[in-house]
């Protein structure tokens, strides 16, 4: 708006009854018109997310339990947070399991999206089918067809125990055991490396091919390539790799709600922090503290994100301006 | 607004006049907003020009869906004027979508609901006080069950009406057990000689199949088996039981489980989780279930070998007559007469009572249940009425309804009989620890 009621240069020319529209009125028009087409948008964003949220936030203070009627909710004061730290044991275990699930499951996932992409950047007879097949795993998404299929499969008797069977190798009952039951969510999370391999891809192919011809002519192995090459022309896509998917990593449930028929278990081995959040929601109606829950994850991710952003100047190479 | 358009576009407004874009939105805008609610508004109509419309809601499999879509069919061509939006859905997840929409203050109008959920709803006024309407025998309960009729009333309101009556009963595989040629197991066993008998039936099969399920994750197993030691799972919102009791239940499943008795704990897990297909007696992996005698016929349809079914061990004073589920109203309800006549027709009818037959349990109206179990045909449902009247003179007095804060106090028991289970902790310590966490999950 700023841009628009600045007085232009041509101002005179409005007084002429011109034909053409004067460019700002032009502009206002374009602004107003831009506003009105947004309003949907904005007002969604007010009532659907905004609202909640605070709604969430103001409810985090009281023993709100979903059924009673709004005047039996009281203030609790930070009762919920105390309650958390101090009183929760499965709070401490979902914080742990949720970190070792996101510090496994997102480094491993990119390395993955990395290296496929890598392999499907040069153009060869079928990597077009080649990577329409390594996407489709994501197009599926945390759906809860796939994770009931993952849990068929890495049962006891599931198929790929038979798998093992051929070699000669006695399986486990993966989902079923607390030692695996959270490895296999993993493995499901890695094999849907599929949307951060597109922007790796898309990323790889901005990189100047004169570049790589230039280190080869100096002698440069393909390890050197990628390590000085590759990486640091690819960093930006990295870091954004790396926040989306570590955003992702933590706010992972449908595998594990499906998987451990929503117990979190065998042995809470699967409880993840938004597992036990919805728990204590909507299955022990305690919405009061589950909203504390939500408020100190949402910190908690903030603090993760803000500490990536913080760190990204160090490693982060931007190609356009001296990027740090 | 200039009339002139510097970017004429494709559609053009009716009148012959060129509007402005700005004008055009406008009038868009205006068509929206009154054409919106126009639709939405017919919609709403059309639901109240044809009369009353209840919205009804309950668990169960495609065998239950027929017979109550039946009876409501029944009830609606004798009440023109009542049309009845009944939704159903299997037990997994039953009570998340409850619990959602009845936070969101649109409770269905008439709900199934267990002894599990009740007080949590009724606890926190969900559930529509029925009272008035047994006193004025709108809902007649005088030729029920007394036992049933009081397992729903909570605070001395009667806020749910039983469907029907179970009891925990063992599930059995009879043709297995006569296939390795072990004796059925007895009523009246103790638990020591039951599990004596579950290593035997594992030993016989060569260690492929287990004697039986290890329920120590079960509430209703660990409430039984307290219950006749003369104990209680409830006093009130409080643990009835010590922590040393606990202690010696996980300690009496350990040592079936070194024994042989019972499977390994990922097998176990799989049936403490699932539904009824996965339940060990069915998958094929273990010759007894801990389940509920009215879930005899739906095991049965599950498999092809014959089961049969007997109390839990343990002195039977531990036993009594539970509601297996109940209808409760809503108390946000626009119809609470409607409401307490479709549960009066759906337990007294003598036709309705017929259709239903004993999927929910034996029918609470003595009547109905004398004529139900002299048409019955069905040798599972047969086995049922045997059953539960060879159990009527031992049964124990029934407790009060458990009491809010049990859905959380149920999956923290789970989660930590499936530490013993697994073998991360001892019994004492799992026992301490459920102590620890059961305080926090009663206190609401």
């Amino acid at each position: 708006m700023a841009v628009s009621t600045a007085p232009p240069p041509g101002r005179a020319r409005t007084s002429v009854p011109a034909r053409r529209k004067p460019a700002d009125a032009r502009r206002r028009a374009e602004g107003r018109a831009a506003h009105v087409f947004l309003t949907p948008w904005l007002l969604g964003l007010l009532a659907i997310t905004a609202a909640p949220m605070l709604l969430s936030l103001y409810l985090s203070f009281t023993n709100f339990d979903v059924l009673s009627d709004w005047d039996q909710i009281s203030w609790v004061g930070l009762d919920n947070y105390e309650r958390m730290f101090t009183q929760d044991p499965v709070f401490w275990k979902s914080v742990g399991v949720t970190l070792t699930f996101a510090l496994v499951a997102v480094p491993l996932k990119l390395a993955a999206a990395l290296g496929v992409a890598m392999l499907l950047n040069r153009e060869r007879r079928g990597t077009g089918l080649f990577r329409a097949l390594f996407y489709l795993p994501s197009l599926l998404g945390g759906s809860v067809a796939l994770a009931l299929v993952w849990r068929a499969i890495f049962s006891r008797d599931g198929s790929f125990n038979a798998f093992l069977d051929i070699f000669g190798i006695t399986g486990q009952p993966w989902v079923n055991d607390p030692d695996w039951a959270l490895e296999t969510l993993m493995v499901l999370a890695i094999w849907q490396f599929g949307a951060p391999m597109v922007i790796f891809l898309a990323g790889l192919k901005q990189v100047p091919t004169e570049l790589y011809e230039a280190a080869e002519v100096d002698g440069a192995g393909p390890l050197r390539r990628f390590w000085h090459i590759t990486l640091p022309m690819l960093s930006p896509v990295i870091f954004f790799n790396l926040v989306l998917e570590t955003i992702n990593g933590f706010q992972g449930f449908t595998s594990a709600y499906v998987v451990s028929d929503g117990t979190g278990g065998p042995v809470g081995a699967t409880m993840l922090y938004t597992l036990h959040l919805y728990t204590q929601g909507f299955t022990e109606f305690k919405m009061g503290y589950a909203s504390a829950l939500a408020w100190v994850f949402l910190l908690a991710i903030g603090a993760i994100t803000a500490l990536f952003f913080s760190t990204g100047r160090f490693w982060v190479h931007y190609a356009d301006g001296d990027g740090r | 607004m200039q009339s002139t358009d510097p970017h004429p576009r494709a559609a053009r407004p009716a009148p012959a006049q060129r509007t402005s874009p700005g004008r055009r939105l406008r009038q868009a805008l205006t068509a929206a907003i009154v054409a919106v609610p126009l639709v939405l508004g017919a919609a709403a109509c059309s639901g109240e020009d044809e009369g009353t419309t209840v919205e009804f809601f309950w668990w169960g499999g495609d065998a239950r869906a027929t017979m109550t879509q039946q009876a409501l069919d029944l009830y609606q061509s004798k009440h023109p004027d009542v049309k009845i939006n009944a939704t159903w859905q299997t037990f997994d997840g039953y009570y998340d979508k409850l619990a959602t929409i009845a936070g969101g203050g649109n409770a269905p109008d008439i709900f199934q609901i267990d002894d599990n959920g009740l007080a949590e709803y009724a606890g926190r006024n969900v559930t529509l006080d029925l009272t008035p309407y047994v006193a004025s025998k709108k809902l007649d309960l005088s030729n029920h069950y007394e036992g049933l009729t009081a397992y729903g009333q909570i605070d001395g309101k009667q806020v749910a009406v039983a469907t029907g009556e179970n009891t925990p009963a063992v599930i059995y595989d009879k043709t297995k057990l006569a296939e390795l040629g072990v004796d059925e197991p007895k009523e009246g066993w103790t638990y020591d000689e039951y599990i004596t008998w579950a290593a035997s039936v594992t030993e016989k099969s060569g260690g492929e199949y287990y004697g039986t399920m290890d329920p120590s994750s079960d509430y209703k197993a660990l409430w039984l088996w307290l219950r006749a030691q003369g104990k209680e799972f409830y006093n009130g919102t409080q643990l009835a039981f010590t922590q040393e009791d606990l202690t010696a239940w996980f300690t009496l499943w350990q040592q079936a489980r070194e024994k042989g008795a019972t499977p390994p704990a990922d097998v176990v897990h799989e049936a403490v989780t699932g539904s009824v297909d996965t339940q060990l007696v069915v998958s094929g992996k273990a010759a007894t279930s801990f389940m509920w005698s009215n879930q005899l016929a739906e095991l049965g349809k599950a498999t092809e070998n014959e089961l049969a079914m007997v109390p839990y061990p343990g002195d039977l004073k531990g036993q009594w007559a539970r509601a297996s589920t109940y209808w409760a109203g809503s108390r946000a309800t626009d119809h609470p007469e409607v409401v307490a006549d479709i549960i009066n027709f759906l337990t007294n009818d003598p036709e309705a009572g017929a259709i239903l037959g004993t999927d929910r349990g034996l029918p609470p109206n003595k009547a109905t249940r004398a004529a139900v179990e002299s048409a019955q045909t069905d040798p599972y449902a047969k086995a049922t009425f045997v059953f539960e009247n060879g159990m009527a003179d031992k049964f124990g007095p029934a407790p009060a309804p458990p009491p809010k804060g049990h859905s959380g106090l149920r999956n923290t028991l789970r989660d930590i009989a499936e530490s013993v289970t697994y073998g991360t902790a001892t019994p004492a310590d799992a026992a301490a620890q459920f102590f620890t966490e059961a305080t926090a999950a009663l206190s609401g």
